[in-house]
C-alpha cells in the first residue's frame, strides 16, 4: 500500500478541492457535534450549580434540624386556647454529640420566629440566634465590619451580625453607616456590628438563606426569648419551646461521616423516642445522589444530541457514494495506473473521516457558540469538560469511519474495465 | 529469445445469463524485448478484450499470460495491481489525466504506489517531462494543455516506473493527423532510442507502417494472412 503521508496528502487535497461541497457533507457532523457539546456544557453547567448549592451546605458536615412532630395524639394542654408545645433538638442533645467521636465541632441555630418589620411590611428576614463558632461553620464571610466578640457572648450584648440581602431590605440604598446603625424587631434594639456575605447563600431546613439572617448571640437570645417562640396561627396562640432549630456538626474525617451520622441517629432516636422531631442530613450523600441523577441526566441529554450525529454520518455516507459513483474514471485510472483495493478504500475512508474529523472540530466551535449565547440570554451556566471535547472528536472521527466504510469499499470493488470504457 | 510477452491459447467467453458469448477463441502472440507491435482489429474482433488482459485489468478464461516469464493471469488481487504499477504503463486513447493535479503531480502517481520517496518522484518526473518536451511546463495542469501535449504527459506516467512494456490504447485516437504524427514519432523515439517496448492496441490501419510486427485480429482470432501495405491510399 502506498506511505501514509502521501495518502494523508491526497485525501486532504480532494477535499480542498471541492471546498463548498466538503462543507456541506459535514454540515451534519457539525450540528450534531455543536448540539452534543451544548448539551453536556449545558447539562455540566446544571449539574456544577445544583452541587455547589449542596456543597454550600458543607461536604464535611451533618445537619441536624428540628421538625414540628405530627400533631396526632399529641395534646399536652386541656383546651385549645393555648398549647405549649416543646420539640426538636436540645442543649442536651448539644452537648452529648459534641463529645462523639469524628466530630470536631458543633454549633446550632435558634429561630426566634420573630416578625421583621419594614416600617409596617413583613420581611423574609429571620431574627436568629447563633454560637460563637457558626461562622468558623459557614462559607460565609464578613463583608464589613466585624464578627462578635467574645464579650458579646458574655455580656450579653444586644448586637447583631446581618445577612447582605437583610442590608438591602432594611437599609436605602447607598447607606453608608450601616455598620454601627440599629436594627429593630419587636421592642428588641440590636446595634450592628458586622455583614456577612454568603456567596451560595447557604439554606437551612426552617430558616432559610444564611444572607437573610439577622444574627445574634446565642447568650442574648435566650435572655430575651428563652427558648420559647410564641406564633398565632388564626385563632390559636400557639407557644412553642425549642432549644435549636438547627444544629452543625463537624467531623474530622468524611471518610467516616456516614458512621457518625448513623451513630447520631442512633442517639437521636433513643433519646426522643417516638416522636420523630428531628431531622438528619447528610450534604455528602445528598452530593453523591445528586452526581447520579445529574450523570443520567447528561447520558440521556448527550444520546438525543447523538442521534443528530448519526443522521450527520447518514448524510456523508450517501454523499460519499454518489461522489464514487461520479469518480469512476478516475478510480479506474488509479486502478490501472498500480493502485490496490486498499488503496483506493483508504483513500475514500480517510477522506470521510477528515470530513467528519473537520465536522467535528466546527461542531465544537458552534457548540461553545450556542452555549455561550445560551448563558448570556438565560444566564444559565454552561462547563465545557474538557473530556467532552475530546469525547466528540473521537467521535466524529469513528462516524467517519463507521459511514465511511461503505462507500469505500464500494470504491475498492469498482471493476477498473467497466469504469474505462465508460467514456 | 527475450520475450516480455507470452500469450498461449488465450480464451475469454463472457457469460451472460444463459448465453456463452466466445470472444477470444485461442490467441498466440509473443512481443520481444525492445519491439514496437501493434495489435490492429476493427472493433467487434476482441480488441478491447485482448487489450484489459494484457493490462491485467481482466483474467483470460482459459489459456497463458506470461509477462517476462512470469504466469500472471492468476495472481491476487495484490500480486496483479503491483505488476500493473511496476510492468505496465497504460496509456490511454483519452489521456485520463487527473484534472486537478499539475504536470508534475500527474507523472508521480504511478510512482506514489510504488512507495518511491516524494524528492525521488520530483526528481524523475522532470527528467521524464524533459524527455517528452515538457520541461517547462511542469506547474501547469491538463487543462491547460493542448490534446498532445496531454498524451505526451500520459507518456511520461506510463514511464514513471520503468515498466517491461508500453501498452498503448488507441493513443492517437482523439488527436488530429499533425499530432498524432508528432505522438508516433515520440513512440519511434522512445522505442529506437531507450529500447522501450511498446504494445500498441488499434482500429486504425493507417498505423500500421510504424510497427515492427503487426497482429491482426479478426472475430476474435489472429489473421494470420500478412498485412497489406499497399492497399491502403496515402
Amino acid at each position: 500500500m502506498m506511505l501514509m503521508s502521501d495518502l494523508l496528502r491526497m485525501s486532504f487535497h480532494n477535499l480542498l478541492l471541492h471546498k463548498v461541497r466538503s462543507i456541506l457533507t459535514s454540515l451534519g457532523v457539525i450540528f450534531g457535534v455543536g448540539s452534543v457539546i451544548a448539551m453536556l456544557a449545558i447539562s455540566e453547567g446544571a449539574k456544577r450549580s445544583a452541587l455547589a448549592q449542596i456543597e454550600s451546605m458543607g461536604i464535611d458536615k451533618i445537619l441536624l434540624f428540628s421538625k414540628q412532630p405530627s400533631r396526632i395524639g399529641v395534646s399536652e394542654g386541656s383546651t385549645n386556647a393555648s398549647v405549649v408545645e416543646s420539640y426538636g433538638l436540645t442543649t442536651r442533645d448539644l452537648t452529648h454529640i459534641g463529645k462523639m467521636d469524628n466530630v470536631s465541632s458543633i454549633t446550632g441555630l435558634f429561630n426566634s420566629r420573630k416578625k421583621v418589620l419594614k416600617g409596617l411590611q413583613r420581611t423574609d428576614l429571620q431574627l436568629v440566634g447563633c454560637d460563637f463558632g457558626f461562622l468558623e461553620n459557614s462559607p460565609a464571610k464578613i463583608e464589613s465590619g466585624r464578627w462578635f466578640s467574645k464579650t458579646d457572648f458574655t455580656k450579653e450584648n444586644m448586637v447583631c451580625v446581618i445577612g447582605k440581602n437583610v442590608k438591602r431590605t432594611l437599609f436605602p440604598i447607598g447607606s453608608t453607616n450601616i455598620v454601627g446603625g440599629t436594627v429593630r424587631v419587636e421592642d428588641y434594639v440590636f446595634r450592628v456590628v458586622g455583614i456577612l456575605d454568603n456567596p451560595y447563600n447557604s439554606q437551612y431546613q426552617g430558616i432559610g438563606g444564611q444572607n437573610d439572617m439577622i444574627l445574634i448571640p446565642m447568650p442574648t437570645a435566650r435572655a430575651c426569648f428563652k427558648s420559647y417562640t410564641f406564633t398565632k396561627e388564626a385563632r390559636m396562640f400557639q407557644i412553642t419551646k425549642i432549644d435549636y432549630d438547627v444544629l452543625l456538626v463537624q467531623v474530622n474525617d468524611t471518610t467516616y461521616i456516614d458512621n457518625t451520622a448513623k451513630r447520631i441517629a442512633g442517639y437521636l432516636n433513643n433519646v426522643h423516642g417516638q416522636t420523630k422531631d428531628w431531622d438528619i442530613v447528610v450534604p455528602l450523600e445528598l452530593l453523591k445522589q445528586q452526581e447520579q441523577t445529574q450523570n443520567i441526566f447528561t447520558i440521556v441529554m448527550g444520546s438525543i444530541a447523538g442521534i443528530s450525529l448519526i443522521v450527520g454520518g447518514i448524510g456523508i455516507m450517501n454523499i460519499m457514494l454518489a461522489s464514487v459513483f461520479e469518480r469512476r474514471k478516475e478510480i479506474g485510472t488509479r486502478r490501472a495506473l498500480g493502485a490496490q483495493k486498499a488503496d483506493i478504500l483508504m483513500q475514500f475512508l480517510i477522506e470521510t473521516v477528515f470530513l467528519t474529523t473537520m465536522g467535528g472540530v466546527l461542531g465544537i466551535a458552534l457548540g461553545v457558540g450556542i452555549a455561550k449565547i445560551i448563558t448570556y440570554y438565560s444566564a444559565m451556566p454552561t462547563v465545557y469538560a474538557w473530556w467532552s471535547v475530546v469525547l466528540s472528536l473521537v467521535i466524529s472521527c469513528v462516524v467517519g469511519i463507521i459511514f465511511g466504510t461503505y462507500p469505500a469499499w464500494q470504491a475498492a470493488q469498482q471493476n477498473p474495465i467497466t469504469v474505462l470504457r465508460s467514456e | 529469445m527475450d520475450n516480455i510477452v507470452e500469450l498461449k491459447q488465450i480464451f475469454k467467453t463472457y457469460i451472460t445469463g444463459e448465453l456463452q458469448v466466445p470472444v477470444l477463441k485461442g490467441i498466440d502472440a509473443e512481443v520481444e524485448r525492445g519491439e514496437f507491435v501493434g495489435f490492429i482489429g476493427s472493433s467487434g474482433s476482441g480488441k478491447s478484450t485482448l487489450l484489459n488482459i494484457l493490462g491485467m485489468l481482466d483474467v483470460p478464461t482459459s489459456g497463458e499470460y506470461r509477462l517476462e516469464n512470469i504466469e500472471v493471469s492468476r495472481l491476487s488481487d495484490y500480486e496483479q495491481s503491483e505488476i500493473r504499477n511496476r510492468k505496465i504503463g497504460f496509456i490511454f486513447q483519452s489521456f485520463n489525466l487527473f484534472p486537478h493535479l499539475t504536470i508534475e503531480q500527474n507523472i508521480e502517481v504511478p510512482m506514489i504506489y510504488a512507495r518511491v520517496s516524494a524528492r525521488k518522484r520530483r526528481q524523475r518526473a522532470l527528467e521524464l517531462a524533459r524527455q517528452v518536451g515538457l520541461g517547462h511546463r511542469l506547474g501547469h495542469r491538463p487543462t491547460q494543455l493542448s490534446g498532445g501535449e496531454c498524451q505526451r504527459v500520459a507518456i511520461a506516467r506510463a514511464l514513471s516506473n520503468n515498466p517491461a512494456f508500453i501498452l498503448a490504447d488507441e493513443p492517437t485516437g482523439n488527436l488530429d493527423e499533425k499530432t498524432s504524427d508528432e505522438i508516433m514519432k515520440l513512440f519511434h523515439r522512445l522505442n529506437d532510442d531507450d529500447g522501450v517496448t511498446i504494445v500498441m492496441v488499434t482500429h486504425n490501419p493507417s498505423l500500421g507502417p510504424h510497427y515492427d510486427k503487426i497482429i491482426r485480429l479478426r472475430d476474435g482470432r489472429i489473421d494470420p494472412t500478412p498485412f497489406e501495405w499497399e492497399r491502403i491510399p496515402s
